[in-house]
């Protein structure tokens, strides 16, 4: 089964997902940004300034999810020794750190006409920046080290220590009072948003995802070339 | 109303400073990618120019991904 994910196989795939992604992508944002600035109404207490919902909701999503993903590949590489997760993952973090920052920067500028401050040290905010420093560590882990196989025991520490504090800012606004407003999107349960609103909240999170999936699959063909040029090399 | 759409009672600011960073960050992100790619390949490229002829069949017998890269190449060219 892992087979399949040998680089021969999947390169072809890469780049047939590179045109389509590319091909939907523009159209796709249009309609987003449509829904998100034109169609989706003021909020009754916040007015426009909810409208920032739809960056600052997709991009923690976001870095939540490649966070959790990379966890997932890291135990699974522990045990399998599927060294394309190690190319995965090394592809991800970087999409993964930067959603976290937009998510933190976009929050900021919802939380000055909100509730007065740009920042406050409780405990959304505090878990979400914590998740900003485990995955400049985990980067850094490729910048700095050299020996491959260290890069792969510290990198998968880091994201396995990094995953604790995923729970704690899923749960944070719940455990903790704070400034950050309850979840409104439930999996299991009824959601408290309008559907004049989670339609253009849904629309944006395809088009965060979108693009995303088109930087890790860039990101991760460079890896593929990387190492097919280095066995030139060697040859 | 396109005052309304700019000002958005207020909280214009806000709004298209969050939009803003989010666009440009993204595409400062989306370009880099680009061109590290971009770069990838034609090293890539150039590495199997230095192959001798027989090398250089050998090696693309034998990879997918080069002969792929090569295809992609010569379709920009």
């Amino acid at each position: 089964m892992f087979k399949f994910f040998s680089s021969s196989n999947i390169y072809p795939l890469i780049q047939k997902l590179i045109k389509f992604i590319n091909s939907i992508f523009f159209l796709i944002l249009v309609i987003g940004l449509t829904f998100a600035l034109v169609l989706s109404p003021p909020d009754y207490l916040q007015g426009d300034v909810v409208r920032i919902m739809y960056v600052h909701v997709p991009s923690a999503w976001i870095g939540l999810a490649c966070f959790s993903v990379i966890t997932l590949l890291s135990v699974l590489n522990f045990i399998f020794k599927i060294k394309n997760f190690y190319f995965v993952n090394k592809s991800i973090a970087p999409i993964g750190l930067l959603f976290t920052c937009l998510a933190i920067v976009t929050g900021s500028l919802w939380g000055q006409p909100t509730w007065g401050t740009w920042w406050a040290w409780d405990a959304r905010l505090t878990s979400m920046l914590t998740l900003m420093l485990f995955y400049t560590f985990y980067i850094l882990t490729f910048k700095l080290l050299k020996k491959k196989e260290v890069i792969i025991k510290v990198s998968s520490i880091i994201a396995i220590i990094g995953s604790i504090n995923l729970p704690i800012i899923k749960y944070s606004v719940e455990w903790w009072t704070t400034l950050h407003q309850p979840a409104s999107i439930k999996i299991s349960g009824s959601s408290t948003i309008h559907s004049q609103m989670m339609l253009p909240l849904m629309v944006m999170l395809l088009v965060f995802l979108l693009y995303a999936a088109l930087i890790f699959l860039m990101k991760y063909k460079t890896e593929i070339i990387r190492i097919k040029k280095k066995n030139i090399k060697r040859n | 109303m396109i005052a309304n759409f700019i000002t958005m009672n207020g909280h214009g600011l806000y709004v298209w400073l969050s939009f803003s960073i989010v666009f440009i960050s993204c595409t400062v992100v989306y370009f880099k990618t680009k061109k590290t790619l971009k770069k990838y390949e034609q090293e890539f490229l150039a590495e199997i120019q230095t192959l001798s002829l027989e090398e250089k069949n050998k090696t693309l017998e034998t990879s997918n991904v080069a002969k792929q890269i090569l295809a992609t190449s010569s379709k920009a060219n």
